[in-house]
């Protein structure tokens, strides 16, 4: 048996494409760029060594300060919104009780599947100040809040922040109506002769027993918060002016517009380190210890 | 003390009743809006009938959507791509998975944690290196410039999926196998690949829908139209339509409605695959 | 050492690739790269008049010469002067024949493979960029000679040189557009109707903007999504008090703290928190932006000279442009403008084997394009002068006419958002300009912003 494990051959043509593949693509691009954001680059090669010369400007730059915020108030508002309304509605979901259960399920879910550039388009549409969805609803119930949505310095991220976070919390309903289905049947029963609510039974048992569940959902929403730019890209180029710049935006416009390689690189050191104190961080608050009720 | 708490549940079920139905409009009004939007021209959709249902289906905004995009070529580009991928990281992350989770070789933990390392590894952080490494490459503007970096990361948790998976089989499969004069391609083959299905059948559909949405990566790297991927492609029909609101709809609806019914056919396979994703340790 | 490691990965991860997708099948998509595109585009023009043909089956002493010629041909702005500079061609020289190579619309990558692999056509159409890189790497010939030979520099406006010679005082390439520029449009009807005098200085402007925002009239429609058109409002601005406006930035000729810069910034400002943009207008696209203007829900609109036609068709004679309005300390700057063209227009190869036959249809092509562009397609933007001998095919629109008449006075261009050369000072610039469109943000913070990134920029 053991001969049979470890036929070197069979070891090698098992692991190397994986293992090629992942090097080329991943570790390699993670060395130059740590290696690239030392440098001052000219034209697509580096030149001159800068020692942290990148660094010092990154934090001296507005830009970057904003960038950053942009990232962490991004992450904020998918992470709430995300796992907040589908712990609730897959609670509900969940639910025997409830009808049009299938219906719901499906509906949550559909604009998951959407290509994000027409949901981007689509909530566009809705947010645009003459003709937009939401206007022209406030304009009809009487309402004086019609507004710029999307061209108002301070408030254009959150519209954006939202657009994401309607379209991905599908994607979090339906891994915890999944983990809800994985739990058994007696486990609320106790709860329910106990006289618990089913809300409260919910609290009790299947948050802690979903913890792998909320950490990955956890990690998924805070990471990719961080990385936003797809919508502020499509919604309105990162503006006004640089309003809803991202760390990514301000990575892509290094290489783009500006042609400042090692700069660019240097925020996106930023950004691996703020993602692996993300992960960390939440892998530590979620206790690894399981609560068996 | 019973009725009243009767009383509690039915009133917090209305309220979450409520709330499940305006949840619902919420997901699905914006499309719906869309949908009767490519039926209408402009004066419908501002002014004789915004809210409601078209009274003529002006089916004009849907021939001229196609005849002035390449609509049809960017879906069959995102297909080709995200199938590509889906594929090429089934077969690279089950590989390496079992010679981690199952062989005996002395690297074995340094490679697990190696390859699972691309979970907390931005993609964005890593474009100008790769966007230089696709030049070099000579791969630029072909399919395999978006499908070699997304395989590679989608690696990190399609093998943290499948060493799970494979840590519960038992040993004892494999061993019959041994016995019966197996050698190990054979055993992997006819063994293991079955016995892995439903983790297969979870990682299509996560891969699948990464891959049809990602967008920053195409938009470095694909530059000719003929090869641009569906969120790629569509993004600059903002632009060229905003004035005629209906055949921008009906441009949203054709590249929206393949996928919105792959997913209610499958939608039950879908719901089953989520309980192992969420299942993964992070 | 890191090139080899790099091929070594490369030629594994594709040995590897190829097992695995045996299987799939789906490998074959990858290799119909661009290639075969290029070849699609390939139209060898067969533009040879007969006599062309018969000489040479007479061996007669005129050979004919085929000349490569890379060009675009993709619209009617672009075939119509290329169809028409080769008729011509046949007359004037029956014995060049041309070999058309489609140009692609990818911002020059085929030209420079061409010229990588040495494999330039004998003539080719270049931009400024390009021009500049080409001439580093010696692609591109030097034409100072060929353009007083040919006597085409003599065709040029004297406000014009600026589109044959770079900043090194040399010619590389035939021009045949003119200097484009930014122009104030108008809706002469709804400054009719609300009783609103067309502004001609500042104070005007602002008086126009309380009133239209009275009766709910957007006062000026810009496009401001579009962060070059920002910059064009900025510049115009700019060069009430600099005529070189916001070009000066980009030499690093002046700082943004200097006075003209400053008040643009301030003045703007004050017109966006009157009330002069749309609503969310950083969010509007040209579209949107246009239909503001052309329903008439919008009482000025800006864009460059060649929305004439459109706003014509849009509005009939209600259509008009002014010049920009000026300040009360400056009323000079009236004339100057904002915009520019830029050298590029067709080159020559170093290697042609005729080059200075090339060199000499080039010119000749340059010019017969403006004329074509003169008469076809009723566009005055031309490098060459106008010819009285030209007669439009169609009569030109009043506005048009009325900017052919006054094209003499302007005085001076500055520059488009895409003619600025530092991408840096480029950046900043759209930045905040697009910023100080929005309700309130400062002129401070323009300044110190836009000051702070141009310190480090040319320090």
């Amino acid at each position: 048996m053991d001969r049979f494990f470890s036929n070197k051959k069979a070891i090698f043509l098992f692991a190397a494409p994986a293992l090629v593949l992942f090097t080329l693509m991943i570790f390699y691009p993670l060395l130059q760029v740590i290696y690239g954001s030392f440098f001052e680059y000219k034209g697509l090669n580096p030149d001159i060594f800068a020692w942290f010369d990148n660094y010092k400007r990154l934090f001296q730059d507005k830009l970057f300060y904003t960038s950053v915020k942009n990232g962490l108030i991004f992450a904020a508002v998918i992470t709430v919104y995300q796992i907040l309304l589908a712990t609730i509605l897959a609670f509900a979901v969940s639910n025997a009780k409830v009808r049009g259960r299938s219906f719901f399920r499906v509906v949550y879910f559909i604009p998951v599947v959407l290509s994000v550039t027409v949901v981007c388009q689509l909530w566009l549409s809705v947010f645009n100040e003459q003709n937009g969805l939401l206007n022209r609803f406030f304009e009809m119930i009487g309402m004086e809040y019609s507004q710029g949505w999307l061209s108002d310095r301070h408030q254009a991220i959150y519209p954006i922040s939202f657009t994401n976070a309607w379209q991905y919390m599908g994607y979090h309903f339906a891994l915890l109506l999944a983990g809800i289905k994985s739990i058994p049947k007696s486990y609320y029963e106790a709860a329910k002769i106990d006289g618990a609510s089913n809300f409260k039974a919910h609290m009790r048992i299947t948050v802690p027993l979903l913890q792998e569940t909320y950490k990955f959902s956890l990690i998924m929403a805070v990471t990719g918060g961080l990385n936003a730019f797809t919508q502020m890209m499509i919604m309105n180029s990162g503006g006004p002016g640089t309003a809803t710049y991202t760390l990514t935006y301000m990575m892509l416009r290094a290489i783009n517009k500006t042609y400042e390689f090692g700069y660019g690189m240097s925020a996106a050191v930023f950004l691996v380190i703020e993602c692996l104190i993300a992960t960390i961080f939440i892998n530590k608050i979620i206790a690894k210890e399981r609560i068996v009720y | 003390m019973m009725t009243s708490n009767a009383k509690k549940l039915t009133v917090s079920d209305i309220i979450y009743k409520v709330f499940l139905w305006v949840y619902a409009l919420i997901s699905l009004y914006p499309l719906i809006w869309m949908a009767f939007n490519s039926f209408k021209n402009n004066n419908e959709i501002f002014e004789s009938n915004p809210f409601g249902i078209p009274t003529v289906l002006r089916i004009e905004n849907y021939t001229n959507a196609l005849s002035q995009y390449n609509v049809p070529r960017y879906f069959v580009n995102s297909l080709v791509v995200s199938i590509v991928t889906v594929a090429l990281t089934i077969i690279l992350g089950l590989m390496f998975s079992y010679a981690t989770a199952r062989m005996k070789w002395k690297f074995q933990g340094v490679a697990k944690v190696y390859v699972a390392m691309g979970m907390f590894i931005p993609i964005q952080a890593l474009f100008i290196p790769i966007f230089l490494l696709i030049n070099d490459m000579n791969l630029s503007n072909t399919y395999f410039s978006l499908i070699l970096p997304y395989t590679a990361f989608n690696l990190a948790f399609t093998t943290l999926v499948f060493y799970g998976f494979l840590r519960g089989i038992p040993i004892e499969l494999e061993e019959a196998a041994c016995i019966d004069g197996a050698g190990i391609f054979r055993t992997f083959f006819s063994i293991i690949v079955p016995t892995v299905k439903p983790a297969i059948a979870t990682l299509i559909i996560f891969t699948f829908l990464q891959a049809w949405n990602e967008f920053p990566l195409a938009l470095v790297l694909i530059s000719e139209e003929s090869m641009k991927t569906l969120p790629l492609g569509i993004l600059f029909f903002q632009g060229s339509f905003s004035t005629e609101w209906g055949p921008m709809a009906a441009t949203m609806v054709i590249a929206s409605l393949p996928t919105v019914l792959i997913y209610i056919l499958f939608s039950s396979q879908v719901e089953k695959a989520m309980t192992i994703g969420g299942a993964v340790k992070g | 050492m890191k090139k080899m490691m790099k091929q070594i990965l490369a030629v594994l991860l594709v040995t590897v690739m190829i097992v695995p997708l045996a299987g799939c099948g789906s490998n074959g998509n990858s290799t119909d790269d661009n290639s075969s595109s290029n070849s699609d585009n390939q139209v060898t023009d067969t533009n040879d008049n007969d006599n062309n043909v018969v000489e040479d089956n007479n061996g007669s002493e005129d050979e004919v010469i085929t000349l490569k010629i890379y060009a675009q041909y993709s619209d009617d702005d672009t075939k119509i002067p290329y169809d028409y500079a080769v008729q011509e061609l046949a007359k004037e020289y029956p014995n060049v024949k041309l070999e058309l190579d489609v140009q692609a619309q990818d911002d020059g990558q085929k030209l420079q493979t061409y010229a990588a692999t040495g494999k330039l056509p004998d003539i080719f159409q270049i931009g400024l960029s390009q021009i500049n890189a080409f001439k580093e790497s010696g692609n591109i010939l030097v034409l100072d000679d060929y353009v007083k030979s040919t006597g085409f520099e003599d065709k040029l406006n004297e406000a014009n040189k600026n589109l044959l010679y770079v900043d090194d005082g040399h010619a590389y390439a035939f021009p045949y557009a003119g200097n484009e520029m930014v122009l104030w449009y108008y809706n002469k009807a709804l400054f009719e109707q609300h009783n609103v005098k067309v502004p001609e200085t500042y104070d005007e402007l602002l008086e126009a903007v309380e009133k239209f925002n009275e009766v709910d009239i957007v006062p000026l429609s810009v496009f401001a999504k579009e962060k070059w058109i920002c910059v064009a409002l900025y510049d115009a601005f700019a060069t009430r008090l600099e005529p070189k406006g916001v070009l000066k930035l980009d030499k690093g000729e002046a700082s943004a703290e200097e006075p003209a810069y400053v008040e643009a910034a301030t003045k703007l400002q004050a017109l966006v928190e009157a009330g002069l943009l749309a609503k969310g207008a950083t969010n509007m696209n040209y579209d949107q932006s246009r239909a503001l203007f052309y329903e008439g829900k919008a009482a000025m609109f800006l864009n460059g000279q060649w929305e004439i036609e459109d706003s014509t068709n849009a509005l009939g004679e209600n259509a008009d442009w002014m010049w920009y309005p000026t300040y009360a300390e400056n009323p000079d700057a009236k004339y100057a403008v904002s915009g520019s063209g830029a050298p590029g227009g067709y080159a020559v190869s170093p290697y042609s084997e005729h080059k200075d036959l090339a060199a000499e249809v080039a010119a000749f092509i340059a010019l017969k394009y403006a004329e074509a562009k003169y008469i076809y397609r009723s566009n005055p933007i031309l490098a060459a002068k106008i010819d009285p001998s030209w007669e439009p095919e169609k009569e030109m629109s009043p506005m048009m006419q009325k900017l052919v008449d006054e094209l003499d006075n302007i005085t001076s261009y500055s520059v488009f958002d895409w003619g600025l050369s530092n991408p840096k000072v480029k950046v900043a610039l759209e930045d905040q300009a697009q910023f100080i469109l929005t309700p309130g943000y400062t002129a401070e913070e323009f300044t110190e912003a836009l000051d702070s990134e141009m310190k480090r920029i040319f320090e």
